[in-house]
């Protein structure tokens, strides 16, 4: 991570927000994915939501379109607890860190808290409120859907409102260390990062061929004879490998895109491939 | 029924835009299916068909960002074929699950057309026009509300065998080609990461958390505690060491020589 890469027109901190700002800062988060796509994710809504933030921390125009410019970056965390990222990084914004450390942080905080969020919220938090509500509306009883909804949303606004304000403060109180210890920072949320990264990879990709190889009496089951031998999960990491690979060469995100529905298209037509297991 | 077809159109509309944005998760069948009742007069039934439908849906959750069978369409499709049919909780699931995959892949194909917005959002980006970059979010919400109200109305106004037979007619295989591709997109998003985070030094961590799903199976969280576990490790050692602000970079080399 080279520093001074981009020095600030102005380099004054911002102001501090305040806890009102934080709120509704908070609450532009709920439109996180509203300009949703496959390039660059949540980017678009992500610079939504930190908007006014961005323009609170910077007064200088140059300073603040460079800012804007990073942070469409590609995106994707969690929506319910992005606002721990948020906080984090309109700390930095307004003490005006340096810019590859602020990419840093938010790159490498995206996927733990991804992950982490995706475990707890949609994983633990709503079979847990749809299960006890859908029980409740099976037998007819009109309080199914509204203990439901009470239950979760307690749980979101929760962790949106909450979070928002815990990641502000701890980005304010964390700067001074930062300052020397972004690098250890980063270090630590890439480690995190990146095993999550492998993790999701062999869980949520889901890619198998369905095909059966015959000679004569033989019969060779490619996927669970030959590929989940060798290795399970040996074809989403491929697939992610190939795509990782292409990117580096040039490929635009797009173009991966399309490759994968021919890919899909082409697999299913041949009957070769099968989602999932 | 066209006034009940624009009423279950509206409510689509407007969870189709709870789905991404929002979340208060008013988009679940547990809360379609009370509220189709209540427009088509049959709450009961409309509650019976909401919980049945939340329950096939339970594990099918947007996980990093794979697109799960579509469960706007799925549930006001669903509810509303299970009161107006009079059919049984399940067969009104038979009657969703089509229209949910094949919006799957319409999705996933409104993702795709929705990437090169992102083009002008990085002009308005340049020009530091934050209005800009609010009317590309505040658009993406209108593009969601008609998408789904539009998906909603057509099935239940004309009818459910018209309907049927307009998803039937499709080939098979293409929908089918649709749905392997959405599995395998999260894909994309994986190795975009990997581009910006990985680095030589780190290629073991990555490793290391492939292994504890492919072949452990353990959950992202129990992944992501180890990781957690592996990095206060090394932050530890480093800090040992006592070495500053030096580059790890550095350390690491000398150390494995």
């Amino acid at each position: 991570m080279a520093s001074n890469s981009y020095v600030y027109q102005d380099p004054s901190e911002g102001e501090q927000l305040t806890n009102k700002q934080l709120n509704g800062l908070a609450f532009r988060s709920m439109l996180l994915q509203a300009s949703f796509n496959y390039e660059r994710m949540q980017a678009g809504g992500w610079l939504y939501s930190i908007l006014p933030g961005l323009r609170k921390a910077h007064k200088n125009k140059q300073d603040l379109s460079k800012s804007m410019k990073d942070h469409l970056e590609f995106f994707n965390t969690h929506p319910f607890d992005v606002t721990f990222i948020m906080g984090v990084i309109l700390a930095m914004e307004r003490t005006k860190e340096d810019r590859e450390a602020i990419r840093g942080i938010k790159v490498a905080t995206m996927g733990p808290l991804g992950g982490i969020g995706d475990a707890l919220f949609y994983l633990t938090a709503l079979p847990i409120a749809a299960g006890i509500g859908s029980s409740l509306a099976i037998d007819g009883n009109i309080f199914g859907p509204i203990v439901f909804l009470l239950l979760f949303n307690a749980i979101h606004f929760g962790s949106r409102f909450g979070l928002m304000h815990y990641g502000y403060r701890t980005g304010v109180k964390a700067i001074a260390k930062l300052k020397e210890g972004t690098q250890k920072v980063s270090r630590a949320a890439s480690i995190v990062g990146l095993s999550v990264v492998g993790g999701l990879i062999a869980t949520y990709v889901e890619f198998s061929i369905d095909y059966t190889w015959t000679q004569g009496e033989a019969e060779l089951d490619i996927q669970n004879e030959v590929l989940d031998e060798i290795m399970p999960a040996l074809i989403p990491l491929g697939y992610t490998l190939l795509m990782y690979w292409l990117l580096k060469k040039g490929f635009s995100p797009i173009w991966l895109i399309i490759i994968t529905v021919v890919v899909g298209i082409i697999g299913s037509g041949l009957g070769i491939m099968s989602a999932g297991e | 029924m066209l006034l009940e077809a624009i009423l279950i159109a509206l409510w689509a509309g407007i969870i189709g835009i709870d789905m991404y944005v929002g979340l208060l998760h008013i988009h679940r069948p547990v809360v379609t299916g009370l509220v189709v009742g209540l427009i088509l007069g049959d709450v009961t039934t409309g509650l019976m068909v909401g919980g049945t439908l939340e329950l096939v849906w339970m594990g099918m959750v947007p996980l990093a960002g794979a697109q799960p069978p579509n469960v706007v369409i799925g549930g006001t499709i669903g509810a509303a074929f299970g009161i107006i049919l009079g059919v049984d909780a399940e067969a009104a699931v038979g009657i969703a699950i089509p229209f949910a995959v094949a919006v799957q892949a319409l999705i996933t194909l409104l993702f795709t057309a929705f990437a090169p917005v992102m083009h002008k959002a990085d002009q308005y980006a340049l020009e530091a026009n934050y209005r800009g970059i609010e009317r590309i979010n505040y658009m993406g919400i209108g593009i969601h509300f008609v998408f789904n109200a539009t998906i909603a109305f057509l099935p239940i106004y004309f009818g459910a065998n018209t309907a049927s037979a307009v998803v039937e007619s499709a080939p098979q295989w293409i929908i089918d080609g649709f749905s392997i591709a959405g599995g395998i997109m999260p894909a994309i998003g994986f190795a975009m990461l990997l581009r910006i985070m990985m680095k030589t030094e780190y290629i073991m961590f990555f490793i290391v958390g492939f292994i504890l799903a492919a072949y452990l199976g353990l959950p992202i969280l129990g992944i992501s505690l180890i990781g957690l576990a592996i990095a206060l490790y090394d932050f530890y050692q480093n800090k040992n060491k006592g070495n500053g602000p030096t580059p790890p970079r550095e350390e690491e080399i000398t150390d494995g020589i």
